[in-house]
């Protein structure tokens, strides 16, 4: 437990962009809320009337869901050149011979920056996309004068977005276990050229199934696991579902039917799998 | 006496490259044990497997444990400086501090502080804006703030300035090593640490071609300047290693009897990096 304390603790005071990048972000949010121009047409002051007599959620709902999604793009980028690097900028710098001096097994090491890229990271940013909404809220409030910002954001509303990022959080972690795994194993791996290794593999064996087996499973299960499959999979939404301003992203979590759907379960195992495989190459593999 | 170290047939290949040829060496208890060999001998290798730090054939114990598959319970006793400048350059010497005390049950803080003192390093101070010697200097004063038993060096010095090394060996001798400690050291500077070695263990193309203490070496082995005219007599007892300096020919003996050595010329004890050459350019006789 303590030895997983200390783990995290390096692994922020190596990647300080782990913080320091969502704090820019913020801080760039609230600069554009502060001194950017607002234009505002006849149905913008109509939603924030709206708004204002405490019916409509719209304006906030929206202005939560811009921020979330420029945080989450954000850390989704961040979070892979994490992981790509995590396990094979210690062999460059060869600081791995430091920390394998010391009684840390390597599961544990593995563990920590899978850990940091799948919970600790998206908590990081989650911190600070909340912050950054209070502090937008609060200044858009003023600015649009609309008295003491009420009717922006509700209480309500408000935790329901904290639930929905939460949501986002655990199921992302999950959904994504066997593609941050078989990363962090060609991290382990490479001995360069890391991000190409990670893909070039998954496209030959792509390749020699559609040239060979004349089929293309492989292919579709991959571009499902990195594309839309996630929300198919966290979300009770289908192609006739229509965002509309009275749908919220709460009523769509469907967390019961995503622990029990077989893709989750399976890309679970592989992810296990693949991190066993990472332990063992770390275990071994220890220059470049 | 305790054994620390046992190998046993330890073999390690690269490729069709062998590294390590079934080699077979002990380390006992409270000794001071120099790996000496050149470039390429299989001196790395060998410790990475000592270390826990890659896998081999044959067998090891290294604390009685395994240490491929023990690592985390072997670095709870023995610890090593493999490199010089292996800390990585963001790390702050303060975190470093504190890190290795958050993880390592052994680690006497105050102690690593101690040794920081005599150092021109501040806490605050990162690895990459550290000289390699000053870099060497933490490394050292976070390891010997270990209560390890085993203490394993590979070439410690190498790239430090001569103030640098000699800083690095005195603080060795003077603030680490006492009849509880082991040291493991390997470097193919010999000279530099043939002062501090109770112990020797060569190693060429990856076999041990010799493992015996000073004292042994002391007995086993003599250098003679022989004079011109007793040269030939003295090349017929079997010298296994020749060479001039000087206008003088030095001749190497192994367990020959010193009075009959006496008569060939000056006899001394051959030093550890002469033996070291000798042994290893070692011409079939």
């Amino acid at each position: 437990m303590n030895t997983t304390f200390w783990l995290i603790r390096r692994e922020l005071w190596e990647n300080r962009a782990i913080l320091t990048m969502p704090a820019v972000i913020g801080l760039l949010l609230v600069l554009v809320a502060l001194f950017g121009q607002i234009q505002l047409d006849a149905g913008d002051l109509a939603q924030i009337h709206e708004a204002v007599t405490g019916h409509g959620s719209y304006l906030a709902e929206r202005l939560f869901l811009a921020i979330s999604v420029v945080f989450l793009l954000i850390m989704g980028v961040y979070s892979s050149w994490y992981l790509l690097d995590c396990l094979s900028a210690e062999r460059r710098d060869r600081s791995v011979l430091f920390w394998k001096s010391l009684p840390i097994s390597d599961t544990a090491t593995v563990l920590s920056k899978l850990g940091t890229a799948l919970l600790v990271i998206p908590l990081v940013y989650f911190g600070f996309a909340v912050l950054t909404n209070l502090l937008l809220a609060l200044i858009l409030s003023i600015r649009l004068r609309v008295l003491q910002g009420v009717g922006l954001w509700s209480a309500g509303n408000w935790f329901d977005f904290e639930l929905v990022w939460l949501y986002i959080i655990a199921t992302l972690a999950l959904w994504f276990l066997p593609v941050a795994a078989w990363v962090m194993l060609v991290s382990a791996w490479a001995r360069r050229a890391v991000l190409l290794w990670t893909t070039l593999p998954l496209l030959a064996v792509m390749l020699l199934e559609h040239y060979f087996v004349r089929s293309d499973w492989f292919m579709r299960e991959v571009w499902l696991r990195i594309g839309y499959g996630y929300l198919v999979a966290a979300f009770a939404i289908d192609n006739e579902t229509v965002f509309s301003p009275s749908t919220t992203l709460r009523h769509a979590l469907s967390p019961l039917a995503f622990v029990s759907e077989p893709e989750t379960l399976i890309g679970i195992g592989v992810g296990v799998a693949l991190l066993v495989a990472t332990v063992q190459v770390r275990l071994r593999r220890t220059e470049l | 006496m305790t054994t620390l170290i046992e190998a046993r047939d330890l073999s390690k290949r690269y490729g069709s490259h062998v590294a390590l040829d079934h080699a077979n060496f002990t380390v006992e208890a409270g000794r001071i044990v120099g790996l000496i060999g050149p470039n390429g001998a299989g001196k790395t290798t060998a410790l990475r497997a000592i270390l826990g730090l890659s896998n081999y054939t044959g067998h090891l114990r290294v604390l009685g444990r395994d240490p491929l598959h023990e690592r985390t319970l072997l670095m709870q006793d023995a610890c090593f400086i493999a490199d010089v400048a292996v800390l990585p350059a963001w790390l702050r010497v303060d975190q470093a501090i504190d890190f290795v005390a958050g993880v390592h049950p052994k680690f006497r803080r105050e102690r690593a502080a101690q040794l920081l003192a005599k150092t021109q390093v501040k806490h605050s101070h990162r690895m990459r804006e550290l000289s390699k010697g000053m870099k060497t200097q933490v490394h050292l004063a976070l390891t010997m703030a270990i209560d390890a038993r085993l203490f394993v060096l590979d070439e410690p010095t190498l790239g430090l300035d001569l103030l640098a090394r000699r800083t690095f060996y005195d603080a060795l001798v003077n603030d680490y090593m006492d009849e509880t400690r082991t040291i493991l050291i390997t470097t193919h500077q010999v000279e530099e640490v043939e002062n501090l070695l109770t112990d020797v263990l060569f190693i060429h193309q990856g076999r041990i071609v010799l493992d015996a203490s000073i004292d042994a070496i002391a007995q086993r082995y003599a250098a003679v300047a022989v004079t011109a005219d007793r040269l030939d007599v003295a090349r017929g007892a079997r010298p296994f290693y020749e060479r001039q300096t000087l206008g003088k020919r030095i001749l190497y003996f192994e367990g020959a009897d010193l009075r009959v050595l006496a008569e060939f010329g000056e006899v001394m004890t051959p030093s550890v990096a002469d033996l070291f050459v000798a042994k290893l350019t070692e011409a079939p006789v």
